[in-house]
This record gives C-alpha cells, structure tokens and sequence, in this order.
C-alpha cells in the first residue's frame, strides 16, 4: 500500500502537468499563430540559407492540427487515470464517494488553469454536456434497469418525481422571493418569475449526482430504484417548467391560457418522449432482426438508435431522457434475442465503458468550472437556497409518503424516507441549465448559488449519507447477539416470507403485465424477433453446460446412475446410524468462528439486494452469482437423489433432457423433461414417478422421497 | 365458500384479490394450481427453499391445489390485528395466530412429520440455505450446535416446544406476515 501511494499521485499528476501545458497552448495558442507567420515568412526566407531551415524540416512541432482531438483525449486520460489513483488506495472511496474526490481534482485543475492564465478555465459547454456527456448516462440507466421492481412502483415514482418536482420548484421559488423582499439582502431586483425560473433548475435531482453516491451505501432493491427512477424521470418535468418560465421571462404579460398551455405541455413533453423512444425501440429491433450475416455491426445499431431517439426528442422540444429510457428498455428484449452473444457481451461493456467516462468528465468539468469569475456572490440568497432545498425536499417527501403509503401496501419507512429526502442530490443538470440561461444581470448570482447548492449536496450530503444510514441502523439493533439457532431460523423464515411473497404476488401488477406479454407473444414476437423459438439466457446456458459436462462425467465413470462423489448427505446419516455422536460442549470461540461462517455464508434474501450496478455487468453482481450458487445447488441435489434410486437397484432408467423454456419473465424457469421408464424387468418399481414436467418435481414427494431413501440406506448398510 | 372464509378471517377484498392472483397462476385454466404453475414464478426457482414452500401448498400425496387449498396456506401469513388477542378464546385458534404460523415453519423442517427436527433435517435445510464455501464439517458443528442450544429433554432434536421457545425473543408475528394482507 505504501509503495502504491505514491505510483497512484503519479499517474494523475502527470496528467495534470499535460493539461496545463496544453491549456497554456490553448490560451496561448492565438500568440502562436501570430509567431507562425513570422516563422515561416523567416523559414522562407532562409530557404535559401540551407544547414539551418534543413534542420527545422527534421523536427517541427504543428500542434493546432491536432489540438481539439489531442484535448478531448487528454482530459479522457486524465479523467481514467484519476479513477485508476482512487481505487488504488483502498480505503478512500469508502469514506469519500467518487463524485467528491473526482469534483476535487476538477478543482485542482481549475485552480492551475486559472492561476497559469489569469483567465477564467473552459467553462463546460451546456450542450457538450447535453448532446455527449449526458445520454450514455442515461442510456447505461435505462438498459440495465431491472425491469420489474421498476414497474412495480412505477406508481410511487411518478409521485415523487412529477408531483415532487413540482412542489420543490414552487416551494423554493416562493420562499427565495420572500427572502428577497427583504430589503438588508439587496435582492430587491430578482423578480418573482426569476425565482421562479431558479427554483425550476435547482429543484430537479440529479441522476449522475444520485447514481454516483447510492453505489456506496447499499440500501435495499426497492429504495434504490425509487431514487434512481424519481431522478430520471422528472427530467420531463424540469424540462417543461424551465421553458415556460424561461419564455414567461420574456413575455410581457402572463394569461392563464398560458399557464394552461404550460400543463398541457407537460404531458406532450412525457407521453411524447415515450412514444418516440419506443418508436426507435422498435425500429432498433426490426433493424436486429436482419443481422445475422453481419454480426459485427449489430452493437452499433443498439447505440445508434438510442442516441437517434434522444436526439430526435430533444428536436421536438420533448423530453430527451425519458425517451432514450423508453428505447433501452423498449427493445432490450428483442435485441437481446436476437444478437449474438458476443454483441450482447460488447454492448453491456461499451455502455459501462462510455457511461463510466461521461460520469467522471462531468464531475472534472464541474470542478473545473467552478473556478473563475463567474460567480456573484451574494451569501444571503445562498446560505437560504441551500436551506430552502433541504427543507423542501424533506417536506415534500414527507406528505407525498404519507400518501403513498395510505394506498399502497408496501409502505415507505422512516428510514427510507430520510434516505430519499437525503439522497437528493443535484449535478450537472442543474449546473448546464444554470449557464444556459439568457443574460440577465443577476445571472451570476444564480451561477454562483447553483455551484454552492452542487458542491453541497455532492460532498456533505455525498460524504455523511453513509454514516447517518449506519446510524440509523445501529438503533434497531438488538442489545445481546442472537445465538445461532436464531440466526438460522431467522434467516429461514425471511425466505419464507419472500417465496410467500412471490406467490401471493404483487399488488395488482399482474392484470397489465399479462395482458402485455399476451399482446407481446400474439404479435411483437412474430415481427420483431428473426427466430420464434424461445430465447436463451446466461442461466439456461449455465444449466446446458452443467448438462454437458455431466454427461461426459457419467460416461467417463462408464456407468449410468454411478455418482462419483460421495453424498455428504448420506454420509452424514450413516454416521448417525453407525457411531452415536458424542455430546461434546462446543467452546465460545467455536462460537464466534460459527457465527462469523454464518454471517458470510448465509445466503442473502433476494429484496435486500439491489440488482442494478453501476460498475459491474448484471451477470457478475453478487446477487446473480448466488442465484446461479442455489441453483447449481439444487441441480446437484436432484443428481444425487436420482442416481441415489439408481443404485438403490430397482431399474430405473433415467432419461434426461433439457429443455429451457422461457416463459413472460425476464429469468426463465428450469424445466427438464424427466422420464422414469422400466427397463426390460417386468418387476413393478416401488414407486411410479409421474411424469413431471420440472425439476424440481423430482423432489417433490419431499417427505416420501427421504422415507424411501432412509429405507434404502437400511438395506445398504448391512450390504456393506 | 363465504362460511368457510371466515373462519380464514380473510376480507372479501383480500379474497377477490388472491383469487385473482390465483386465476393468473393457473395456466391451464381447470381451477387447480399443480407443482409446475408454482415453479413458473421465476423468484421462487433462486429461493433456497423454493421446493418446499411449494410442497407446503399441497396436501400429502396430492399433485393439485384448488383455491380454497391455496387460500388456506397463505391465511396463515395474515398479520394478528390487534382486536384480534383479545377475542374469545374458545373458538378454534386462528390460522394465523403465532402458535400456527411456528407451526407452519416447523412443518417445513421437519419432513418426516415426526414432531422433530432430527439432525439430518436441520442440515439438509442448512445446506439448502448457504453457499458452497462451507465444508460439511463446518456445517455439521452449526447443526449440533443449533440443536444443542435448544434441546432440552437431551433427545438430539427439536421439538417443536423447544423451537417455539427459540424463537421467543423474535417477532414472528412481523416476520411471518405478508403486508398486503392487512
């Protein structure tokens, strides 16, 4: 770790010292051009001359001809190698989140750049953020949403995220104009409409703020998509109430059908952005469909039309965000059926690779840009914003879960909703739309409030959310350590209730689930997938090479029903039947060692987890490979008793074949056609399986099955 | 069926509810759910104890669920209201009274219906419920320890007095009850 620490400044540094050298050019790049014609007129001029203009031939340095590329690759590698530094010294990004640390070194850069010149740095461009930075974020959010918590409270989410947004922007402008009255603040001249156009950008969360900061704290799957989906959708919402207050700016006066023009935008900006990013959704998978000969191209149709749809959005005035959301989510389903697994595999990692990049350019860029002369700064009008935006958002998350929670069964907590109230973050969105506003003379006062609100909630907000979180958990926890009966217990009776849960179902998704798989398999399917039969995905490939490789197993044991491995099961039991265990009193060290295994081993109740990651694929988060764990589990279980009835010696033949089957849901279920046929003995067999269709059927006489092996072992045992 | 629900103590919304859901299980529309109905929920394949929640629905040596089966397996994960304790005490305990939600529980440990959670059974469910990393040493010594804490009549197993009183200091009531059902 020691000799790390330094390589890790290094890398950085470097970076550093490249940029400012390239900014240095870049300021000083007009005082360039105006010594290049005198080199060359003088380079002419010595053409003549020969030895010397020779050597100027060899080695010349034109950097405008690369500048613009050279610069954006710089700030990329400076971007990746300031990501590589944080992770190479562990414990860091466990105190500080990312965002912080990657705003710090933005402010680093600003501060150099600013000190070399004595002029302000590049200020981010809104639309580079807008038209680059931004949609493979976005893209990246929408494809790997999990689809189904996502619908399941979709209803929540359009709560907090349309009638939320809304509350904090009226809530913060009013109450800044009221502060504004007051006449010792000198703020006499921001209008109502201004504070009202302010509380429009700095009211909307922030998805990259948001996304960059939850990583850290790990709260449960339902409370993380309640943020994530609120961040991402009330884009519709700022969008619509910062053009119309933009545009009542410069209107002289305000009739209600103006305001009712302004709802009724709304809704075409939402519902238009769906339609168009499902229009493309559906494009892109027709477009799929014919790819099979070239395959090497079929990622970029992915991309393509994603950006198409965002774009074509952004044209009409809709919202861009929701409609690239509607597109991922759209046609991920059919793509995925029909690229190939290797186009699947490089899409996942381009969109981590390019949202990954975006993330760390914006929060760089935002440091940079914080720096320079931008700012007004009035810290009245500031110290209230930053106030006004907590004391809004927590209100509003208050009474909003108090509704939700009179309707819906699954109710919010106190804990969750300090976290959603908390983890309410501004970033970069806030920031771009802030300089875009039109020129007015109080613009830097606003520039300056939005910086102060941006760097507040990203590194006092970002910084103390985990603590308080841990905080908050500390009080629920019990006074003396459970005992290991009660741990496990506890911990069976949580699947319990989550298989329970899962039977009974949800409330009342099911009715519009069903009738759009109906429609999906009726007519989407046929259109839009180029082979009808069904798809395969990463589970049902592990379970046929699992099938493989058992097969090649039993015919290198050369016998059918020959298990190579002994059952620890059976072992277990013989051990019972044959020695009595002796009562030996286990030390409390023993103890600890048990409930440390337990802690770490136990496998963890699927809600608890949130399945979406920013950094890691879906196949490779910790709750698919427990998933893929319990099911190789339960595969070898039902090996063991098939081949134990084998050796149990009534003739049985067992024929197996695998067949995956995918169903409406996103995971398949296992089935396996599982055929107990008599051999040529006429002897009938102790018990007929029945025809079942799954696998785990096979175990399904549970009771029985274990009545019938306990008295198969008895007979073995005297064999042996 | 209006009789016989409310000795389920389950609301006619609750009901109408859960009917639905049991409709949208039953592909094949003959009014019973079989095993295979269940295992189409794809939660239930990646719940360690997914075989035998599902074997709990049916009755032994039955392959089909009809509605009233159905309703009568999750009766038992209904919360206990409040006004509820302090009923008659005469009648027939409700399903979903504490006593009968443990019981519920023991019964999918212990599948040899003897009353007792031999060794054997609390292993297979230990080995159902964690990861490969454990060796089967580890997870014999969680076993005899588990049942070592709780054994009191000195017979290397549980009964099921014995695991109620394990349990004494958890709120089963909570942990055992579905919100929805409320």
């Amino acid at each position: 770790m020691g000799r790390q620490s330094p390589g890790c400044l290094v890398g950085p540094l470097l970076a550093l010292f490249l940029q400012a050298a390239s900014a240095g050019d870049l300021s000083g790049s007009q005082v360039l051009e105006e010594d290049a014609l005198p080199e060359n007129t003088s380079w002419d001029a010595e053409e003549g001359q020969g030895n010397e203009s020779l050597e100027h031939a060899f080695f010349s340095v034109d950097y405008q001809h690369v500048q613009v590329p050279f610069e954006i690759t710089l700030w990329i590698m400076l971007a990746s190698l300031a990501k590589i530094g944080f992770h190479l010294y562990n414990k860091l990004p466990s105190v500080v989140p990312e965002s912080c640390l990657l705003v710090f070194v933005g402010l680093i850069m600003g501060g150099i750049i600013y000190g070399l010149n004595d002029k302000s740095p590049p200020v981010m461009d809104s639309d580079i953020f807008f038209l680059y930075l931004l949609p493979p974020i976005v893209l990246d959010a929408g494809y790997f949403m999990p689809s189904r918590p996502f619908f399941e409270n979709i209803g929540t989410i359009l709560l907090y995220a349309v009638v939320g947004t809304i509350w904090n922007v009226f809530g913060i402008g009013f109450s800044l104009y009221g502060i504004c009255q007051v006449k010792s603040f000198q703020l006499q001249d921001v209008s109502l409409l201004h504070n009202l156009l302010f509380g429009s950008l700095i009211a909307a969360v922030d998805p990259v703020a948001v996304l960059a900061v939850f990583e850290e704290i790990h709260v449960n799957e339902k409370l993380h998509i309640l943020v994530f989906g609120e961040s991402l959708l009330n884009d519709a919402v700022t969008v619509v109430l910062y053009k119309l207050f933009r545009s009542f700016c410069e209107m002289p006066a305000i009739k209600t059908m103006d305001v009712l023009a302004g709802v009724g935008k709304f809704f075409v900006v939402g519902i238009g952005g769906i339609l168009v990013g499902l229009a493309f959704g559906m494009i892109s998978a027709f477009t799929t469909r014919f790819t099979k000969t070239i395959r090497v191209i079929e990622p970029l149709f992915v991309f393509l039309y994603s950006y198409l749809s965002y774009l074509t959005a952004e044209m009409f005035h809709l919202s861009g965000i929701v409609a690239i959301i509607a597109c991922a989510m759209g046609m991920k389903r059919y793509v995925e059926a029909n690229i190939s697994l290797k186009s699947h595999t490089t899409i996942k990692y381009f969109m981590k690779m390019w949202s990954s990049v975006s993330d760390t350019l914006i929060f760089i860029f935002l440091g940079v840009s914080t720096i320079g002369e931008n700012h007004e700064w009035n810290w009245p009008y500031i110290f209230f914003t930053v106030i006004f935006c907590l004391i809004w958002r927590a209100l509003g998350v208050l009474v909003l879960t108090f509704f939700v929670n009179r309707f819906h069964v699954n109710t919010v907590t106190g804990k969750d909703q300090f976290i959603i109230a908390y983890g309410g973050l501004r970033g970069a969105i806030c920031f771009s739309l802030v300089f875009l506003l039109p020129d007015f003379h109080r613009k830097k006062l606003f520039i300056a409030a939005t910086t102060v609100v941006i760097l507040f909630t990203v590194f006092v907000q970002g910084m103390t959310i985990r603590p308080l979180v841990d905080l908050l958990d500390v009080k629920k926890k019990r006074e003396s350590a459970p005992t290991v009966g009660e741990q496990i217990h506890i911990r069976f009776l949580d699947h319990l209730l989550a298989g329970i849960e899962d039977i009974s179902g949800h409330w009342g998704q099911y009715y519009w689930k069903d009738k759009l798989e109906y429609f999906n398999s009726k007519y989407l399917q046929k259109f839009l997938l180029r082979e009808y039969d069904q798809p395969k995905s990463s589970i049902v490939l592990l379970y046929e090479k699992l099938e493989r490789k058992h097969a090649i197993e039993l015919a290198e044991a050369g016998q059918l029903g020959h298990t190579p491995s002994p059952l620890s099961l059976l072992n277990s039991h013989r051990s019972v039947t044959t020695d009595g265990k002796p009562e030996d009193i286990l030390n409390p060290d023993v103890l600890e060692n048990i409930q440390e295994i337990l802690a770490r081993n136990l496998f963890r109740i699927r809600r608890t987890v949130p399945a979406y990651n920013r950094h890691t694929l879906p196949g490779e988060t910790e709750p698919a490979e427990q998933a893929k764990e319990i099911l190789i589990l339960r595969h070898r279980s039902l090996r063991m008793e098939l081949s134990e009835n084998d050796t149990v010696g009534s003739s049985k033949e067992k024929d197996d074949s695998c067949s995956a089957q995918e169903d409406s849901s996103p995971k398949p279920k296992l089935c396996r056609s599982l055929t107990v046929r008599n051999a040529e003995r006429t002897r009938e067999p102790k018990h007929n399986r029945s025809k079942s269709v799954c696998v785990i059927s096979a175990l399904q006489p549970g009771g029985a099955a274990w009545a019938n092996k306990k008295e198969a072992e008895k007979e073995l045992t005297p064999d042996i | 069926m209006g009789s016989r629900a409310s000795t389920l103590l389950l609301s006619h919304s609750q009901i109408t509810r859960l009917y639905s859901r049991f409709t949208s299980l039953d592909k094949g529309e003959n009014g019973t759910l079989s095993r295979e109905d269940f295992q189409r929920i794809p939660e239930l394949a990646i719940n360690p104890l997914g075989d035998r929640i599902i074997n709990a629905f049916f009755s032994e040596g039955e392959d089909q669920v009809n509605f009233r089966g159905f309703m009568r397996t999750l009766a038992h994960f209904r919360p206990i209201e409040d006004n509820e304790k302090s009923k008659d005490q005469n009648g027939p305990e409700p399903l979903n009274s504490r006593s009968n939600k443990l019981h519920f529980a023991f019964r999918l440990y212990d599948l040899d219906k003897d009353d007792k959670i031999s060794r054997d059974e609390l292993l297979q469910v230990l080995r159902m419920m964690v990861g490969v990393n454990i060796s089967d040493e580890q997870l014999g010594s969680i076993a005899d320890r588990t049942i070592q804490e709780a054994d009191q009549d000195g017979d290397s197993a549980i009964s099921f007095a014995e695991f109620v009183k394990v349990l004494e200091k958890v709120d089963v009531e909570q942990k055992m009850s579905i919100r929805f059902l409320h």
